[in-house]
């Protein structure tokens, strides 16, 4: 009888044991058919502009490495900024992965170029255009509003930031425009 | 509760940096709506190819701040090693003391409470002036500065010449 107790719940465990590996067995082919079932599934989640995107902003990396970790983390473009930014680097792609990228590469030269005229020069950006032919005849009024910078009114507060902001482009302005024809 | 007090402590750099501006400096709120978004601008300092130069730079800060650094991109052209292709900022003041993937900054040098937006601009400043080979944020003009200095600065030079509609 003893014996008999003993040996329950050992065939109770093997049973379990038994069943499992069975399982185990049989559920490895698919989980490796559907790893990479996704894969071009997620091809079609990269998004070329992304790819874009990543490159302007870390030339040093390839596309096809971009690509290839955006379609790793399902087109996350945070975590693979991260992942440059980190230091660790991109990895390199199988040779197999074959990125959706010769359609967008030749568009994205064009945008390049064209993207850099967005960062406007300052006389643009803070509409000095007015300003510069006057700001010779100011030069002098700068010095002396310059004492009360500070003010207990919020507006007056804004605009002499403003000002001041203007008085220092114009004047740098100023100077390498005089420095530029002293040397002509 | 720490939103109201960092932007409290906003507005004292605020008033401090504009009742006594470092030299070369201008800086504050985009607009007091908003106290975590700040524009400023930097003068290039003498001596150096950004001599002349004044290069605005946005500063957004964390609702947290001051326990974690504000970040900082310049909002035109830079050719410098430590700033990345789209403007940021890479400089050890600006990275937090517990974040430091490379192990080569002191502690020191990093962001911690008692630092302030003011020594971030001067430390800026003087980034434009001596750029840290260790850590180049972009890789090519790194690599321009320490191979071909003249070129370099040539860039730096018409920039400086763009940015101010020249």
């Amino acid at each position: 009888m003893a014996e008999q107790t003993l040996n329950i719940p050992q065939l109770v465990v093997f049973i379990i044991v038994a069943v499992l590996s069975v399982r185990w067995y049989l559920a490895k082919p698919p989980a490796g058919r559907t790893r990479i079932a996704p894969v071009p599934h997620r091809d079609s989640r990269i998004n070329p502009t992304h790819v874009d995107q990543l490159a302007q902003m870390f030339p040093q990396c390839d596309r096809r490495q971009i690509a290839w970790d955006l379609q790793r983390n399902g087109g996350n473009v945070a975590a693979t900024t991260e992942r440059v930014l980190s230091g660790r680097g991109l990895d390199t792609p199988p040779a197999s992965f074959n990125p959706p990228l010769s359609r967008s590469t030749p568009p994205s030269r064009t945008p390049t170029p064209a993207a850099k005229p967005s960062q406007p020069d300052l006389i643009t950006r803070y509409n000095l255009a007015s300003k510069i032919s006057s700001s010779a005849d100011s030069a002098t009024n700068t010095s002396e509003s310059k004492g009360k910078a500070w003010s207990s009114d919020r507006d007056e507060r804004q605009a002499n930031l403003q000002r001041r902001r203007e008085e220092m482009i114009l004047a740098a302005r100023r100077k390498l425009e005089q420095k530029e024809k002293a040397k002509a | 509760m720490a939103t109201s007090s960092a932007s409290k402590r906003l507005f004292k750099e605020y008033r401090g940096l504009s009742n006594d501006p470092p030299e070369g400096i201008t800086a504050g709120p985009v607009t007091e709506d908003d106290m975590f978004l700040w524009e400023a601008l930097i003068q290039g300092p003498e001596g150096t190819p950004f001599e002349g130069g004044v290069f605005p730079a946005e500063l957004k800060f964390p609702k947290d701040y001051p326990l974690a650094p504000p970040t900082m991109k310049f909002l035109t052209e830079m050719w410098h090693p430590n700033v990345y292709p789209d403007g940021r900022v890479c400089i050890s003041i600006l990275h937090p003391p517990g974040d430091d993937p490379h192990q080569y900054e002191q502690a020191s040098e990093r962001w911690s409470p008692i630092q302030s937006t003011e020594k971030i601009l001067i430390s800026v400043m003087s980034m434009l002036a001596e750029p840290n080979d260790e850590s180049p944020a972009n890789v090519d003009a790194a690599r321009m500065w320490r191979e071909r200095r003249s070129d370099y600065e040539q860039i730096v030079r018409q920039n400086v010449r763009k940015s101010l509609g020249l």
